[in-house]
């Protein structure tokens, strides 16, 4: 377990250190520092971690409770699969990747990612446009910001993630649930969340 | 108007070859595969799929994605191109 699996980066004012299923077996979250950032790691005995459904599950898991841990983290989230030979080589990204990180910190501060997917049900006909107006009225207006995702499926009308302060979250809630009540018997909602904020952050940092 | 568009323009590409890339798109459609998967988690998650026919057609999903990546990067690096 000689290596360093990253989750995310904080500000190295927020020490983060926990016991947890982490990924690859590990049971220790905590963090490597260098000046102003630090990197929220656990061990690992691999550089090249294959990404199993568990692995991925713990990988989310432990952003969650960073984001909940004292009373509330913000951290840059990682993609799964992040792995450094050691901390000589975390540090040097923690120095090179410093205005990133900077930038990503403050676009994400006190702000979590929420997502919603609508599918139809087997005998509904909807009016996709109309569909995806009617939601954009009513979680628009709450949200920072929001991104269109993949339609993968034919019955899947509507898939969008949303950035949303945390002190904004009941009022979103509501209105996934109005949304939820109106399209009753020919949407199904799945609304998942709160996530780390990875997609309204753009940082990519290469393992080494 | 894929094929013939193909043949005229790409000269360099044999029929047989041409056809071969085709086939293997069709039957190996990365894409398409991975779309199925992520439908068969959403409907699972739903409680439209029960979970045995979610584990099984999951399991189906994975070993026909690991076979797709297999061919594409056979051929990816050899004469016949393999791209939608």
């Amino acid at each position: 377990m000689s290596h360093r699996y990253v989750y995310g980066v904080v500000e190295a004012s927020d020490d983060v250190e926990f016991e947890t299923d982490a990924v690859g077996d590990a049971d220790r979250v905590y963090t490597i520092s260098h000046r102003r950032y630090a990197a929220v790691v656990s061990d690992i005995d691999t550089t090249e971690p294959e990404e199993t459904d568990e692995d991925a599950q713990r990988h989310d898991d432990v952003l969650r409770e960073i984001m909940e841990y004292e009373g509330g983290q913000t951290i840059v989230p990682m993609r799964f699969g992040m792995a450094f030979e050691g901390d000589r080589e975390l540090k040097n990204v923690l120095r090179n990747a410093q205005p990133a990180f900077r930038r990503a910190l403050r676009d994400i501060d006190g702000k979590i990612e929420l997502g919603l997917k609508l599918v139809e049900e087997e005998e509904a006909d909807v009016d996709r446009e109309a569909v995806e107006d009617d939601v954009a009225d009513h979680l628009e207006p709450i949200a920072e910001q929001s991104v269109p995702n993949d339609l993968f499926s034919d019955r899947l009308v509507f898939n969008r993630s949303y950035l949303v302060e945390k002190d904004d979250r009941e009022a979103f809630d509501d209105a996934v649930a109005e949304l939820e009540d109106e399209y009753e018997g020919q949407l199904l909602v799945r609304y998942t969340g709160p996530f780390a904020p990875y997609s309204f952050v753009d940082v990519k940092i290469g393992a080494q | 108007m894929f094929v013939l568009d193909d043949l005229l323009f790409r000269p360099f590409i044999g029929i047989v070859d041409a056809l071969h890339s085709i086939a293997l798109d069709e039957l190996y459609d990365l894409n398409e595969l991975e779309d199925q998967l992520k439908e068969n988690q959403l409907l699972y998650e739903l409680g439209e799929r029960p979970e045995a026919e979610y584990r099984e057609r999951k399991e189906e999903l994975e070993e026909e994605i690991e076979i797709a990546r297999e061919v594409h990067e056979r051929f990816s690096s050899s004469r016949v191109e393999v791209k939608r």
